[in-house]
């Protein structure tokens, strides 16, 4: 018998003179040696079949030419012909405009060898040529994470996705013996092709290795059949091979792998013909959507609940023939920020897509789109449809008016409605022209409309800034949202619309924006100049911006404003700016510099030493950092955003320091500077030296936290617990404070003495619609917890089912539900009568105030809420989950501790006459973690470090300080004698 | 036996006393036993050499006995490093130094016979086999430590520098090859270290020890160098949570290192000194092992770690903290060994607690560690080698003559079906 090569690579060619040689080239220059390469040109009216002979004669041995001599029209016959005509062990495809990466014969052979797979398969990547330097885009990446071996595709439905027939090789014998061909005849070959050899395969194996380059170039003109989307023909050919594959698999009492295939024939394949069905004439629209809703009808109803949500929207509309709604569904979900296109509908306590319209069973559960959210998510997070019904020019004045949904009503009626439609860069979103809309609420939408003189509102540079887009920014109540006009069925004609604008730079760059509509259907617009001066100026500067040269200058460019913007605001710089210079201008005397949380809220124990100084009249100069917005930030001190050059320069000048996390790493604090550190709770979970990733980390981390933790002056501590884990944990060496936590004065004294906190608790109680109806406050606080994938859970559920609470427990109680403050609730809207999110919240001690009750797990919060002496409960559904702590719990809990759900609301109902039987553990509990929480925390701090003077003066401060470093009556110096 | 050829060995040193060099050794001469003609090649000499016994069957050559130039190559990034009169003039030095010992390399190679095959066990040296002509012969390069020890240092960008040109470039297992083939290097394959153990324990025809360790004494082992990487502050962190030291069990830990008056320290302070023995670096891995019952491997980092090779063919339990796939790689956890989470010690306290209490589960996790090292046989290794070596050289088969060729494509012309 002959010795077969290894491999065999069979290049299928039409028309493609140019990049044949390239292809084979990369067949020919694998790093495994024995590849044999079979060129079949499907009867090419060009050179083809001429280039092809010539590199057989070229590589006498390892390239052979076959010509067919009627063309094929598709790529299953050469794909054929190839196979018969080669002899390697293992066959794999490449078409003449790809490439094969150098070592994928040798990663397909070896990974094949080492398997006993018939079909081994490897990573495709589609290259964009056209786009800049090569965009690669991996296909299906998340199926070739790592190396697999699957006994049969029940193993992994998933492959499905993988209809390319060229990322892979194959054993001869295999596609031999099970008599795998290509159909012939039809489009989409390789989809009926993959999905045979993948059932008869015995076992499969993939490897994450890249080993075939997909070339996407965008070219006029003649497209690749893949792309001819647009023919209708193409779509029922793409049907016709849904339908064999779909006999292939009842053939084989494969069920279940339908049911995998028809929900990635819902994912994908459908989805990316609806997303294109925007821009099609009416005629394909209509038969697209026949020709689909007739396949749809075929499948078995199960795959609306196997396919993504959306999609499933999508196929359903498709089937029930709600054209706007399955398209509104296929779109959302595209690009960064989904818009929302459809009506919603509340209905039951649940959220439907598409309208108030009665629904059968399967209608409710495929349309329910609960889950997303779009009933409490705030409303800068919503981006509903807008939809431009007037777009005019009329002189130098322009007019610009439309609609935007208001989904789910969640814009109220009576609230303060502010508009403004911006005209921004592309290139830039910060370069804008804005102008005032006028908005106003019109049935179920908000109407909004803007004259604006565009010459004088939006200034384009010129040359640099070639397309504008126009957003309409919409606040309700100070609740901002941000939508994109777009056309939509009441729109006039929005293309060509001409605004005049005066470039900066010179009116050769034109002289008006031309609006037109993008392939989303946003409405954009393009820098245009009518004159002949100005096109062949424009023309002139677009071929230098295309040179090689020019190309490279704008790099530069970008690049040096880049090195420079970031030289100038990196923090890097603020710090070294920071340790250099700022912290030599002179202190501010009385200034403190006051953070929560990272400067996320204005809560925790920084804010109640704030409001003791306030309150006391201490004559300090308050500055709060805050991360984002300002919201909820006392107005009476000054507010410095988190990073910003005042932000460094108030930390370089302040007297004091106070926060209860850290601030940021690589300040050096002056000696001048006094650093309160109040910590935000005591510790059940290990802390900072003790937690599991700083053991396993690298020096790094460690050297971090040392260089954080060795600023402190003074460490507030509850009891000998924190000094023994807490402190110890960080490895504080600074006085540990004995005062308590300001924070927890409250709870240990009570509102009445404190007009302005019970204010807020009757605010807080206000807004959560609590108190008139004698119904208990109960909070629920769980800790922050991973995944099982060791990511962090984002998605708090609540353990008790909220219509169970509802019924079971609704009458007597009110569910509070406080993530964890990096995570979100879900709440459906039916639970709103029970249960309320307080996640937003920003301060948890009013929270603690007004519930009567708590439900936690391992939470610090316990040891805060024990102070009140009122019922807690503890449940612990997975304890394995959370690791170990610095104590047993279910040794020393205050309370009940519950496993499941049921045992939670038995607990829930007994609370009042199981209080107490705890009463004495919960006291217990309070000696041991909470020994110095008497209520007088804030005074003493205050007392200690801004001593009442009678006049104002630089002594004082020092005077300050040097009781801080003496000690005081209430301080202990624990600090370096305790930790090893 | 496969045809013989000549294999290049490339370390940075090949005199140093370190893992990759007894790797080095010890790869050169099995290969040298397979009757191919192998040569060990150091691009320069260790800063301390370690006195290695020549071993007649292959050759070593060093390119540069002493390098002075800059380790690495200068990359200019800012406008203001780009003017670095004194850089530029040391790289100059640098390349030409490189081009040099390069030069050397290829006189070596030019003498190769064709199959020859260059293994470039580090990415500093590929530089060097870069530079040099390697026409002919085939460039394996190799990666030996974890993906992830790579990604945190320089040898990451290195790597994906050097070792995308070679014709196959091996980590030490399949995930780590699988992490450098998502991060863009197609030619990833892994090559597991074959079982070493010291020279003359093995019996003449086996490939394993003759004997397994009793398992009987209550001691607890850990063999390596003191220093941080290695992680025995934790394991000191976990004795001290452990049962074991209760109940008469020592924990031996052999090795040396800059850490080592740290660790004294850290057991004195928390009160086990009492079942802590520092016994220094050891020649004599095999009594170690073979006194011991359990071994644990507290390291934060590692490669394909030499030490759970030898425990586990002296048919010793491991307990380690899983982090690095050649660690996995290794322990099946709960089959071979137990496996807990990096940095963990209440896990690692109660996981030695476990072996120390059941002298069953010993005994089973012994021998069939025993069973499962034998995938790393040196010959099973070998074939390994030597199936990639045919790879690379393979050819297609001697080509038909033409004139059937030309009879078969008129055939072809006809339509198919």
């Amino acid at each position: 018998m002959r010795a077969r090569p290894d491999v065999s690579v069979v290049v299928i060619a039409y028309n493609d003179e140019r990049r044949l040689p390239r292809a084979v080239g990369s067949a020919l220059g694998q790093s495994l040696g024995g590849v044999e390469v079979v060129v079949v040109d499907d009867a090419s009216t060009d050179g083809t079949g001429d280039v092809a002979e010539r590199l057989a004669a070229e590589h006498p041995g390892r390239v052979r030419a076959e010509r067919l001599p009627v063309n094929s029209g598709g790529c299953g016959r050469p794909r054929n012909v190839g196979v018969e005509r080669s002899s390697g062990r293992y066959v794999m495809f490449l078409d003449s405009d790809d490439l094969l990466d150098r070592h994928a014969c040798l990663n397909l052979l070896s990974a094949a060898e080492e398997t006993g797979a018939d079909l081994v398969s490897g990573l495709c990547a589609r290259v964009h040529l056209d786009r800049g330097s090569g965009r690669v885009r991996p296909w299906y990446p998340w199926l070739y994470e790592r190396r697999a071996v699957y006994g049969s595709l029940r193993d992994n439905p998933d492959m499905l996705y993988d209809t390319l027939s060229t990322n892979k090789a194959y054993r001869r014998g295999f596609l031999e013996g099970r008599g795998l061909r290509f159909v012939e005849r039809l489009h989409y070959e390789d989809l009926l092709f993959t999905a045979e050899a993948y059932l008869a395969a015995d076992r499969t194996a993939v490897i994450p290795h890249r080993v075939y380059n997909w070339l996407v170039e965008r070219r006029e003109g003649a497209q690749s059949i893949s792309n001819r989307r647009a023919e209708l023909a193409n779509f029922a050919d793409r049907l016709e091979i849904h339908r064999r594959i779909d006999g292939l698999f009842a053939e084989r009492g494969a069920g279940e792998l339908k049911l995998a295939k028809d929900a990635k024939f819902v994912n994908h394949d459908l989805l990316l013909y609806l997303r294109e069905l925007r821009n099609r004439d009416p005629e394909y629209r209509d038969g697209f959507l026949d020709l689909a809703a007739g396949y749809l009808a075929e499948l078995d109803p199960r795959v609306y609940e196997a396919a993504n949500p959306m999609p499933a929207i999508a196929a359903y509309l498709v089937r029930e023939g709600d054209r706007e709604g399955a398209l509104a569904a296929a779109e959302y979900g595209r690009g960064r920020r989904p818009e929302i296109r459809a009506a919603l509908a509340e209905r039951g306590g649940r959220i439907y897509w598409g309208g108030a319209r009665p629904l059968e069973p399967v209608g409710r559960r495929v349309l329910d789109v609960t889950g997303f959210g779009f009933h409490r998510r705030p409303l800068a997070e919503l981006r509903p449809a807008n939809t431009v019904t007037e777009l005019e020019a009329r002189g130098r004045r322009a007019r610009v008016a439309g609609r935007v949904l208001n989904p789910l009503g969640r814009v109220a009626e009576g609230a303060e409605l502010r508009g403004t439609v911006e005209f921004y860069d592309r290139r830039r979103p910060s370069r804008s022209g804005a102008v005032r809309a006028d908005v106003a609420h019109e049935g179920d939408r908000l109407a909004w409309s803007a004259d604006l003189d565009p010459a004088r509102r939006i200034r384009p540079l010129g040359f640099a800034d070639p397309v504008w887009d126009l957003r309409v920014r919409i606040s309700a109540d100070g609740q901002e949202m941000v939508t994109r006009p777009s056309e939509g069925p009441e729109s006039p004609g929005l293309d060509g619309v001409v605004l005049p604008v005066r470039p900066r730079l010179t009116r050769l760059a034109g002289d008006g924006l031309r609006s037109y509509v993008t392939e989303a259907g946003h409405v954009a617009f393009r820098l245009e100049g009518r004159r002949p001066l100005s096109r062949l100026a424009q023309a002139a500067v677009h071929r230098a911006a295309r040179s090689r040269a020019g190309r490279s200058a704008w790099r530069r460019v970008r690049r040096a404003r880049h090195t420079a913007r970031r030289a100038l605001t990196s923090r890097g710089t603020k710090v070294m700016l920071f340790n250099r210079v700022l912290t030599r201008l002179p202190v501010r005397t009385g200034s403190v510099v006051f953070e929560s949380h990272l400067g996320t809220r204005y809560a925790d124990n920084p804010k109640y030493i704030h409001r003791e100084l306030r309150r006391s009249g201490r004559p300090v100069r308050a500055i709060w950092s805050y991360a984002a917005s300002p919201k909820g930030f006392p107005k009476d001190a000054e507010l410095v955003r988190r990073g910003s050059w005042a932000y460094y320069l108030a930390l370089a000048r302040a007297e004091f320091w106070i926060d209860n996390q850290g601030f940021p790493d690589g300040l050096r604090k002056r000696r001048a500077t006094t650093y309160l550190q109040t910590w935000h709770g005591s510790a059940f979970k290990p802390m900072g030296y003790d937690q599991q990733h700083l053991k396993e980390g690298a020096e790094g981390e460690r050297a971090r936290l040392r260089r954080m933790v060795d600023r402190y002056d003074c460490f507030l501590v509850r009891s000998d617990h924190d000094v023994g884990t807490l402190a110890r944990g960080l490895g504080v060496r600074s006085e540990l404070l004995a005062a308590g936590y300001p924070r927890n004065d409250p709870l240990v004294n009570g509102v009445d003495g404190d007009p302005e906190l019970a204010a807020e608790v009757d605010e807080l109680r206000r807004t959560l619609r609590l108190g008139d109806d004698g119904r208990r406050a109960v909070l629920y606080a769980p800790t922050f917890r991973r995944g099982p994938d060791g990511r962090p859970v984002r998605e708090t559920q609540v353990p008790i089912d909220p219509e169970r609470f509802a019924r079971e427990l609704g009458r007597d109680l009110v569910l509070l539900v406080r993530p964890h403050y990096l995570c979100g609730a879900d709440l459906p809207p039916s639970a709103r009568c029970a249960i309320r999110d307080v996640g937003a919240v920003p301060d948890v001690t009013p929270l603690l105030l007004i519930a009567d009750a708590l439900i936690t797990d391992h939470s610090s919060i316990m040891f805060d809420y024990a102070l009140l002496d009122r019922p807690m409960l503890f449940h612990l559904p997975d304890e394995e989950a959370f690791g170990t702590g610095y104590f047993d719990l279910t040794a020393h809990a205050p309370g009940p501790i519950t496993r499941t759900e049921g045992e939670l609301v038995t607990a829930l109902s007994r609370l009042e006459a199981d209080a107490p039987a705890h009463a004495a553990r919960r006291r217990a509990f309070v000696a041991r973690f909470g020994e110095h929480d008497r209520g007088t925390a804030a005074r003493t701090i205050v007392d200690r470090y801004f001593p009442e003077r009678p006049a104002r003066g630089h002594g004082r401060a020092a005077g300050g300080r040097r009781r801080a470093r003496d000690g005081g009556t209430e301080s202990r110096r624990t600090g370096r004698a305790r930790t090893p | 036996m496969p045809e013989p050829r000549d294999v290049f060995i490339v370390c940075n040193n090949i005199d140093g006393m370190g893992g990759l060099q007894r790797w080095a050794r010890h790869i050169a001469g099995l290969f040298a036993a397979r009757g191919h003609r192998v040569t060990l090649v150091g691009v320069t000499r260790a800063p301390e050499p370690h006195p290695y016994e020549p071993d007649g069957s292959f050759t070593e050559v060093v390119l540069h006995d002493e390098w002075r130039p800059p380790a690495l190559a200068w990359r200019a990034g800012t406008l203001r490093k780009r003017l670095n009169v004194a850089a530029r003039g040391r790289d100059l030095w640098r390349t030409a130094g490189v081009r040099r010992g390069a030069g050397r390399l290829s006189e070596l190679f030019a003498r190769a016979e064709p199959g020859a095959v260059v293994i470039v066990a580090q990415v500093w040296a590929m530089e060097w086999v870069r530079s040099a002509d390697t026409t002919g012969l085939k460039v394996v390069g190799m990666s030996h430590e974890s993906y992830a020890a790579s990604r945190s240092s320089s040898r990451h960008r290195r790597v994906k520098e050097h070792f995308t040109g070679a014709d196959r470039f091996l980590a030490l297992t399949a995930e780590d090859a699988d992490a450098w083939a998502r991060a863009g290097m197609t030619n990833a394959d892994h090559m597991p270290n074959p079982l070493h153990v010291a020279p003359g324990f093995l019996a003449p025809g086996s490939v394993t020890p003759g004997a397994a360790a009793p398992l009987g004494s209550p001691v607890v082992a850990s063999v390596g160098r003191l220093s941080r990487e290695k992680g025995n502050e934790l394991l000191l962190e976990a004795w001290e949570r452990a049962d074991a030291r209760h109940r008469g069990w020592s924990l031996h830990v052999y090795g040396g290192g800059p850490q080592e008056d740290e660790l004294r320290a850290q057991a004195d302070a928390a009160g086990i000194a009492g079942s802590v023995e520092f016994r220094g670096v050891t020649s004599d891995v095999e009594a170690a092992l073979t006194g011991a019952s359990v071994f644990a491997l507290p390291s934060r980092a590692e490669g394909f770690p030499m030490s759970v090779l030898e425990s586990m063919a002296f048919g010793l339990p491991t307990v380690a903290f899983d982090c690095a796939p050649g660690v996995r790689e290794l322990l099946d956890d709960g089959e071979t060994g137990l496996l807990v989470r990096p940095g963990d010690t209440a896990a690692f306290a109660a996981a030695l607690d476990r072996l120390v209490d059941d002298a069953e589960l010993r005994r089973r996790m012994g021998a069939a560690a025993r069973g499962s090292v034998q995938r790393f046989r040196p010959d099973r290794v070998l074939d390994r080698w030597e199936r990639l070596f045919s790879l690379l050289h393979s050819d297609v088969p001697p080509q038909r003559s033409p004139a059937g060729g030309e009879a078969e494509a008129s055939r072809i012309a006809r339509p198919v079906q």
